[in-house]
């Protein structure tokens, strides 16, 4: 894994925190067909901060060992990032490389958390229809309403039901 | 025969159409409005001397309490979690079991005036009903729902035989449905009904609905699997409905 390409994943990391909320409405995608899979979070090779005294006598060997590449360029493959928790669930975004190019970025709905459970995926949604306005009549036998009080009963159409019935 | 009685905080109508001679149907309601009383004696957040109020105050523990309060709290941490906290019976800071206990109590009664043998009844509690078999001419009880800025009209027509109906509205009484998640009140949804086989869930689930705002509309869609189709008007007067709603016809 790349400098670059850690950073890159990064930036996009903190985008999908910032639009969670959008992706999480969003259907899930399904993962992008991957060449090579290199997962961030378990790579070895990832750079680590270098902050303890047994890292700081040598200086890293990374650099040397890197590929002949052009300047700028990424290594090709599928990327993932971490899987970072928000207040909205996980989420996960994926970069892929062609050319050293990034062709595709994409980020994953959460499968935990608030948002997976107030949109879930897969999930018929209510469909939209005109509100409207019928009377009732003698059509019902009973109304179901928003919890009237003893004395907004008096008014309501409930209260007209049980008179007729009495 | 109907009957309305003053109780809870609010009206319950009572309708038995099963036919026996009237003074037997007058036991059934007679016993069934002993039980919402005792409901009311022993939840009220009202009374001083409610189990409620006394465990409020402290001077009972959960254990000390009756059976059917402890049912009650259980129910309502199941609900917390089911609903991913927006059922919360302490979204007002003291413990309110309201919410749940309506739709309780009227479960309990329908379910006792059955094996009383009342097999053809409703009990509407406040806009929240329950019935059983049908209406007096044969067909499936028809409940309408209350038009949300229109008191004496209807926005669907529902035919239903053994079920649920509840409703949670903000415009009976305002911004009494608190957001848990801001402590703010709910914003989003004037009107949501949710319907199915038992109305202690079914008047949790629109309350929790109504809670959420707007995302609620996706919440609701997922309780189709378990049963619970739902009706809702958005504070801007959009309607939806889930595809199993049982629309009379």
């Amino acid at each position: 894994m790349r400098r670059s390409t850690a950073a890159a994943v990064g930036t996009l990391t903190g985008a999908a925190l910032i639009v969670g909320v959008r992706l999480s409405v969003q259907p899930p995608a399904p993962p992008a067909a991957a060449p090579s899979q290199v997962n961030l979070v378990d790579n070895p090779s990832t750079p680590k901060p270098t902050a303890t005294g047994a890292a700081s006598k040598k200086p890293s060997n990374a650099g040397a060992k890197k590929p002949a590449e052009k300047k700028g360029a990424f290594k090709d493959g599928v990327f993932k990032g971490k899987a970072v928790k928000n207040i909205y669930g996980t989420i996960q975004v994926s970069i892929k490389v062609d050319e050293g190019k990034i062709t595709a970025a994409e980020a994953t709905y959460p499968l935990t958390g608030n948002s997976a459970t107030i949109n879930p995926p897969a999930i018929a949604a209510l469909k939209q229809e005109t509100l409207k306005v019928e009377n009732a009549g003698d059509n019902v036998d009973a109304v179901s309403g928003a919890t009237y009080t003893s004395q907004s009963y008096q008014q309501s159409l409930q209260s007209a039901l049980d008179s007729a019935k009495a | 025969m109907r009957h309305v009685e003053q109780v809870m905080g609010t009206a319950i109508s009572i309708e038995l159409a099963d036919d026996r001679s009237p003074a037997e149907l007058a036991a059934l309601v007679g016993e069934a409005c002993d039980w919402f009383h005792l409901v009311d004696a022993r939840f009220s957040t009202y009374q001083a001397a409610s189990e409620v109020s006394r465990l409020r105050r402290g001077e009972i523990t959960a254990a000390d309490c009756s059976a059917d309060l402890r049912h009650v709290l259980d129910a309502c941490a199941d609900l917390w979690r089911d609903t991913d906290g927006y059922f919360d019976a302490y979204a007002g800071g003291l413990l309110d079991p309201s919410g749940y206990v309506k739709g309780w109590s009227v479960e309990v009664a329908s379910t006792r005036l059955f094996e009383a043998g009342s097999v053809n009844h409703y009990i509407n509690a406040g806009g929240d009903i329950r019935m059983r078999g049908h209406h007096p001419d044969g067909g499936p009880w028809r409940v309408g729902i209350r038009h949300p800025w229109e008191a004496g009209k209807v926005s669907w027509v529902l035919a239903l035989g053994d079920g649920a109906i509840a409703t949670s509205g903000t415009y009976e009484r305002g911004d009494h449905v608190i957001n848990p998640r801001t402590g703010e009140p709910a914003r989003g949804l004037r009107s949501v009904t949710v319907v199915g086989p038992d109305l202690a869930l079914a008047d949790a689930y629109a309350t929790a609905a109504l809670a959420m705002g707007e995302p609620g509309l996706t919440w609701l869609a997922k309780l189709a699997t378990d049963g619970y189709e739902s009706a809702v008007v958005t504070d801007d007067g959009r309607a939806f409905s889930s595809a199993g709603l049982p629309a009379a016809v």
